[in-house]
């Protein structure tokens, strides 16, 4: 099974991969609307509202977990150097 | 191809794992690693052949349980239509390793912070998964109009409480064996407009 590179969600069925092509190696919510993948800014930005929209956590912490799980990515490795 | 070296590595790696869980999930994060070596079978100084360090080895075991469970929910999820089977599937894949999970809740301030963020990641995933199912019921008008965060968070405050004081609820077997349905009817109830 393919591990999405930019947030590590498994996708198994079509609908799961940007542009439901399996051939790419990230997911469909780490896909802007054209198709192509989101840049390290967008997508920390868009871990953050997430986890504070589904946890509630406050700001400063949901960031810190944004980073940390961005980390162990293959798509940000670079960021972290 | 692997050398019989490398698989007798590997094996020897697999069995640290399996005895750190073990161990952890029975004496607690602040057991020492002699123990875990016992267990697993392997010299003391073994360990640190595959584990630079004891948060090194911590940190990956934490991760690991992530992923295996995050991949069993994410399976289960996507079976699943509704709460109550999304519940379901989370209560199964922690009951697999209730021991270890109870530890992890109860002991997370100990951990190193790279552990506690491992540990923050899985449970995103869930909550990932349940904004998912509560979205879409939502839109189909069938639970109350609550944020979804203090949703998600009542539902594992319920869950943790019962874990947490596991030798209250059942002291002598499995506490999700024994009250997961019952959490997840009342929290479904609960949700339900």
């Amino acid at each position: 099974m393919k591990i999405c590179i930019a947030c590590g969600m498994p996708m198994q069925e079509a609908a799961e991969f940007a542009c439901g092509d399996t051939g790419k190696d990230y997911c469909v919510h780490c896909a802007r609307p054209d198709g192509s993948m989101q840049s390290f800014e967008e997508k920390k930005a868009g871990m953050i509202q997430f986890i504070i929209k589904t946890q509630g956590f406050d700001k400063k912490a949901a960031a810190q977990m944004a980073e940390s799980s961005m980390k162990k990515l293959p798509a940000w490795k670079e960021y972290f150097v | 191809m692997q050398s019989k070296r490398q698989l007798q590595k590997e094996s020897t790696r697999k069995k640290i794992i399996e005895a750190a869980y073990k161990v952890y999930a029975g004496q607690g994060f602040t057991a020492p690693t002699a123990a875990i070596a016992k267990e697993a079978g392997v010299s003391h100084g073994t360990i640190f052949v595959h584990f630079s360090s004891l948060e090194e080895l911590q940190c990956y075991l934490i991760q690991d349980f992530g992923n295996t469970l995050g991949l069993e929910i994410h399976c289960l999820a996507e079976t699943g239509s509704n709460t109550e089977e999304l519940l379901k599937a989370h209560l199964n894949a922690l009951a697999k390793h209730e021991n270890f999970y109870i530890r992890l809740i109860a002991e997370k301030s100990l951990l190193p912070e790279d552990t506690q963020m491992a540990f923050a990641n899985i449970q995103s995933i869930m909550a990932y998964h349940f904004s998912k199912v509560i979205e879409r019921e939502g839109q189909n008008q069938a639970i109350k109009n609550i944020p979804l965060h203090l949703m998600f968070n009542t539902w594992m405050g319920l869950l943790h409480y019962y874990l947490l004081n596991k030798d209250f609820f059942s002291p002598d077997q499995p506490l999700l064996l024994r009250y997961g349905p019952e959490l997840i009817g009342t929290f479904a109830e609960l949700i339900k407009k």
